[in-house]
């Protein structure tokens, strides 16, 4: 196991940060918050300025699964294949950073910002959450948060530039985000949303704010913990075997 | 006698069936330059790579500071400087927080990076963006990131490459310095006046093996079997001569009718040993 030293970790945490904060990322989360703001417009229009808990659940489940798909997925791999095209990856790499401190310096921020994108739009979607429901709504969204930052990891060692980066996740963000999304549309689909850490999370977001009963069991959590390890399993096999940069 | 940094013992390197490094052995010592010149894929950034644990070599194997290059992990560079033909800075980032961020993973005092970006010539373009700076700007930048931990072994491939001479110069004028404080550098160049002026041993590099290994001096001394003088005459035409009896009593019979202005003699340079020994051009 390597040892993790704070000064190199926080270092590659701060790049990260600026990283995410650049244009290039920042318009992803933007984008989620502004898109439920516009869900909740359009579904207070449609209902004479009356706001149902559903359609709040369902402005709310919208921004979220954008944001955890979009901003978890891209925002990983797209900074480190960033990295490889500006040649900055490998002057990191051989400035005494070792593999666990550049993976948790990249996975973290992008994390921190997710989970905090989703509490931001909590309240663009008006929805209302008891404490309890809170601390269930941000375990969650952390979870989610890991799984698909882990997954933009996978995908990140196998893109050499953010245009390769973009095209590559593409299929993957539109499975964990459209097939929740449809998932009211189609049983298969549904079956399938189920199964997806994205799935879980829209579920817990309508049980929630709907207050309809227990937001989430074992089997919820366990399916995401699965996805996770699962995720970590492909990563490891994929950097034993490429380290970050297969060139 | 000066610390070996480091021994390649017979290194080898191949892609598939594609040798790429045959057979290298050099030494480099402590406030020592060691020179490896050849043409563009000669194997000049393999050999880096290799030395760098970038790289695993094929067969044969090398010590940097003591330890096998199979063994080297992430705290090597600690100890060591990369200055790699592709710049790798933060464009988007100014030319101090360039030097910050590596200060803090090698746990360098802030305050050390002002008097290194005096020492470089950049502290006037510390808050400048670095993507904003000219080549040679840049270059003195990452020159200053690869020494900003004072490493013991400092690694340069083609530094000066596509630079003016005036910022070309400048560059020298560092690593010279280095030097002197005790720094071993490795430098891969093709300009031969480079390694001439700089190292104190140098290796041509050709297809992937050593052709010679030496002094710039001991080097050009062994290619200068054949003497040669160049003579100015007075009309201001120039003449080469060898020792032939012939050219002796042009010579002589120039001299004694006060024809000749001046007589050179003509040592062979790097680039010619090279061309010499390789029957090719550097660049």
């Amino acid at each position: 196991m390597k040892q993790i030293h704070r000064n190199k970790l926080l270092a590659v945490m701060e790049l990260k940060w600026r990283a995410l904060c650049s244009k290039n990322f920042i318009l992803m989360p933007v984008f989620a918050i502004g898109f439920t703001f516009l869900m909740k417009l359009l579904y207070s229009t449609l209902a004479d300025g009356g706001l149902t808990e559903g359609a709040r659940a369902a402005a709310l489940n919208s921004g979220v699964l954008m944001n955890i798909s979009m901003t978890g997925i891209y925002g990983v791999c797209g900074a480190l294949a960033e990295e490889k095209e500006k040649h900055t990856l490998r002057v990191l790499m051989t400035s005494s950073v070792n593999g666990l401190e550049f993976f948790l310096g990249s996975v973290i921020p992008v994390m921190g910002m997710l989970v905090a994108v989703n509490g931001i739009l909590v309240a663009v979607a008006g929805a209302h959450m008891s404490a309890a429901q809170w601390g269930v709504y941000l375990l969650v969204s952390l979870l989610s948060a890991v799984a698909s930052t882990v997954i933009g990891m996978i995908f990140g060692i196998f893109s050499k530039s953010q245009i390769n980066a973009s095209t590559v996740t593409l299929p993957a963000i539109l499975v964990f985000m459209l097939i929740p999304t449809l998932a009211d549309f189609s049983e298969v689909l549904k079956r399938i949303s189920d199964f997806l850490f994205t799935g879980i999370m829209q579920n817990v977001i309508t049980v929630i704010v709907k207050g309809e009963g227990t937001p989430f069991g074992i089997t919820e959590v366990l399916i995401i913990v699965a996805e996770t390890v699962l995720a970590l399993v492909c990563f490891l096999v994929a950097y034993k075997k490429n380290g970050y940069d297969p060139d | 006698m000066k610390e070996t940094y480091i021994r390649m013992e017979h290194i080898s390197k191949a892609y598939g069936k594609n040798p790429v490094l045959k057979d290298l052995n050099a030494n480099l010592a402590k406030g020592e330059i060691l020179g490896f010149l050849g043409p563009s894929g000669a194997g000049k950034t393999t050999t880096i790579k290799i030395l760098t644990g970038q790289l695993k070599p094929t067969s044969g194997t090398a010590y940097v500071l003591g330890i096998q290059v199979e063994n080297i992990d992430e705290t090597i560079y600690e100890q060591i400087g990369i200055v790699t033909d592709s710049s790798g800075i933060y464009e988007r980032m100014s030319v101090y927080d360039n030097l910050k961020y590596f200060a803090k993973i090698l746990s360098i005092e802030k305050g050390e990076i002002d008097q290194l970006l005096e020492r470089v010539g950049l502290l006037d373009q510390k808050k400048q963006l670095a993507g904003k700076l000219s080549k040679g700007q840049t270059q003195r930048l990452i020159l200053a990131r690869a020494v900003l931990h004072k490493p013991r072994v400092l690694f340069l491939d083609e530094p000066t490459s596509g630079l003016d001479p005036a910022t070309a110069l400048e560059i020298h004028r560092l690593l010279l310095e280095l030097k002197e404080e005790g720094m071993a550098i490795f430098l891969t160049t093709h300009n031969m006046e480079e390694a001439t002026k700089l190292c104190d041993h140098v290796a041509l590099l050709n297809d992937g093996q050593i052709v010679e290994y030496g002094t710039p001096k001991e080097l050009c001394l062994r290619y200068n079997k054949e003497k040669r003088y160049r003579v100015l005459l007075e009309s201001g035409e120039t003449k080469e001569l060898t020792q032939s009896n012939e050219d002796i009593a042009k010579l002589a019979q120039w001299l004694k009718n006060d024809e000749a202005s001046s007589v050179h003699s003509c040592e062979p340079t790097l680039e010619t040993v090279f061309l010499k020994v390789t029957g090719r051009e550097l660049q």
